[in-house]
């Protein structure tokens, strides 16, 4: 069962609607198939526009396909009866924290999933506390929620999704609101969801050197799929990312460069750390 | 300026005034306002304001915080005050300038407005201080919830209380950047007369409006996506019992209301209360 898919994108196109007498606007999601595998962490590159927001709405059938289906742990998400059981396998976590919690109080926004599913006190109580522990707020409990940081924010909002004990967690550009302290806190968090809870990760993203800590990419452009695989694979085709004006990482262009000009350094370096290493490395060589 | 809004907000805290339980809490402040109105003298007056007064210490909200929820309310209490002092011609007359004059009854009667006013406001931001907005719309709820017999949907109502209440900072820090905003191009928002800053508020609250429904598309989205579906079948995560302490207060206060209506009918309205006072004056005189 290890290669079990947690939400299967079967030729999925999507179009939102316009009022009457407008031009029909292009497809957000054009003929998509991708298949997200349980326990992955994969993240979903592109611009603004490129349709990767869309799919995070599809994944637990809060907009339905055009054409096509999602199928989510076997579920359609066409079948709205089903809606329910979707919404507590797969959450998403959208980009504007403030817009995403509902209650004033810290602890009492992140019992609201719980609540909603109707479970015995004891239970949401252990719930919220374990869920708060696991983004690392649970010392801010009893705060204001309007009166946190952008990134704890965005960490009690995550709280509140994995407070409902989800199997996949989709992030809709959870850190393009915050500053670098508040994104590197949530960047923590979802990884550390992904490795210690085994909650499979999807994260849609424009930040490269965010992508590049996935273990795959997929790369959206024009409502397509691009380029899908490993962040080595995503990141070779440089020139097919700057083409649709995507960067590889910074470190990597910077060593790409200086291996062109004779520096002995290894292929494929991607993160800030490998680039670290390899140049410390050579100079230990010297 | 903005910035000083307290309506609606939420101290968090330990004390037993927090741990009241929020239904007991809104049916006190409620008679409490009813009370007050129903006073007739210094005596019975007195009470209430001593019984709000241990309240308020006993809830451990500064009283630096108690005086900012009265200053919205203080031009009103002054033009009531100033109004009673001008107008009110009872008793005896301690200044008089032609038609002009001010009168023990109308200090008494001003003096009076402006106890019952503050008692008010105070007693109602004690129990929005006191009382978080997910608790308070909750107790609402329960206390509301005989009306589903008529087919009112009490849940929503309180749903939308819980957000509104919610939202208040948010959107005050909203307006605060607009503001910021606009002025940085050039709007005039201190100047001119009344119209003319009436018309400056326009390009603050249209970007707000907009915002503001942007904001409750995302919202439901993200409620759906916690599977919110109405309030059948919710749970919550705190329990509502009532506990020996919510007997302690509502006994207090019906102890209260009880001197109240005794004083009243004993001792003279304030009218004739100022009378007394009168032949004093005239004493001293």
């Amino acid at each position: 069962m290890k290669n079990e898919n947690i939400v299967e994108f079967q030729n999925v196109s999507f179009r939102y609607d316009v009022s009457e007498g407008e031009e029909q606007l292009p497809l957000a999601i054009n003929h998509v198939s991708l298949n997200i595998k349980k326990g992955d962490c994969v993240a979903i590159l592109g611009h603004n526009g490129s349709g990767k927001s869309t799919l995070a709405k599809l994944s637990n059938s809060i907009i339905t396909p055009t054409e096509g289906k999602v199928v989510v742990k076997g579920m359609d998400t066409n079948n709205e009866a089903l809606s329910y059981e979707i919404r507590k396998t797969v959450g998403v976590v959208f980009q504007n924290p403030d817009n995403q919690i509902v209650a004033s109080i810290v602890e009492e926004d992140v019992a609201f999933g719980p609540e909603n599913l109707g479970l015995p006190r004891e239970e949401i109580r252990k719930r919220v506390d374990d869920s708060l522990k696991a983004v690392d707020m649970y010392d801010y409990r009893h705060h204001e929620s309007h009166k946190l940081s952008g990134g704890q924010k965005q960490r009690v909002a995550i709280a509140g999704i994995i407070a409902m004990r989800p199997e996949c967690i989709f992030f809709d550009e959870p850190t393009a609101m915050l500053d670098p302290k508040g994104r590197k806190e949530v960047m923590d968090t979802v990884f550390k969801l992904n490795r210690e809870y085994g909650i499979t990760v999807v994260y849609i993203t424009h930040f490269m050197d965010e992508a590049a800590l996935a273990n795959r990419i997929v790369v959206m452009d024009k409502a397509e799929i691009l380029l899908d695989g490993t962040p080595k694979e995503v990141f070779e085709n440089s020139d097919l990312l700057k083409s649709v004006g995507l960067d590889i990482p910074q470190c990597a262009q910077l060593a790409k460069e200086l291996k062109k000009s004779g520096v002995n350094l290894p292929d494929n370096i991607l993160t800030r750390e490998e680039f670290t290493d390899s140049v410390l490395n050579l100079l230990g060589d010297k | 300026m903005i910035k000083d809004i307290t309506i609606g907000q939420f101290f968090p805290g330990n004390s037993v005034v927090h741990r009241l339980d929020p239904r007991m809490k809104l049916v006190l402040t409620f008679i409490y306002i009813i009370a007050i109105f129903l006073c007739k003298n210094f005596l019975a007056l007195g009470a209430m304001v001593l019984f709000l007064l241990i309240s308020v210490l006993l809830s451990k909200i500064s009283l630096k915080l108690i005086g900012k929820s009265i200053k919205p309310v203080f031009i009103i209490v002054l033009i009531t005050s100033v109004l009673q002092i001008i107008y009110n011609d009872k008793g005896i007359a301690l200044i008089e300038y032609g038609k002009f004059h001010i009168t023990t009854g109308g200090v008494f009667t001003a003096l009076f407005t402006t106890v019952r006013i503050v008692a008010l406001v105070v007693a109602s931001s004690l129990l929005t201080y006191t009382t978080s907005p997910t608790l308070l719309t909750d107790a609402i709820e329960r206390l509301f919830s005989p009306l589903k017999i008529v087919k009112i949907n009490v849940h929503s109502i309180a749903m939308m209380m819980t957000i509104a209440l919610r939202f208040i900072p948010t959107l005050i820090d909203e307006v605060d950047k607009i503001m910021s905003a606009q002025k940085s191009r050039g709007a005039d928002l201190e100047n001119g007369n009344l119209v003319q800053r009436g018309k400056a508020l326009i390009p603050i609250f249209v970007p707000l409006f907009i915002n503001s429904f942007s904001r409750a598309y995302d919202l439901a989205f993200a409620m759906e996506c916690r599977c919110y579906k109405g309030g059948e079948g919710r749970t919550r995560l705190k329990e509502m019992k009532l506990a020996l302490k919510d007997y302690i207060a509502i006994f207090m206060l019906i102890a209260v209301c009880v001197f109240v209506a005794i004083t009243n009918k004993l001792i003279v309205a304030p009218e004739e209360y100022s009378n007394i006072l009168d032949s004093f004056v005239r004493f001293v005189l």
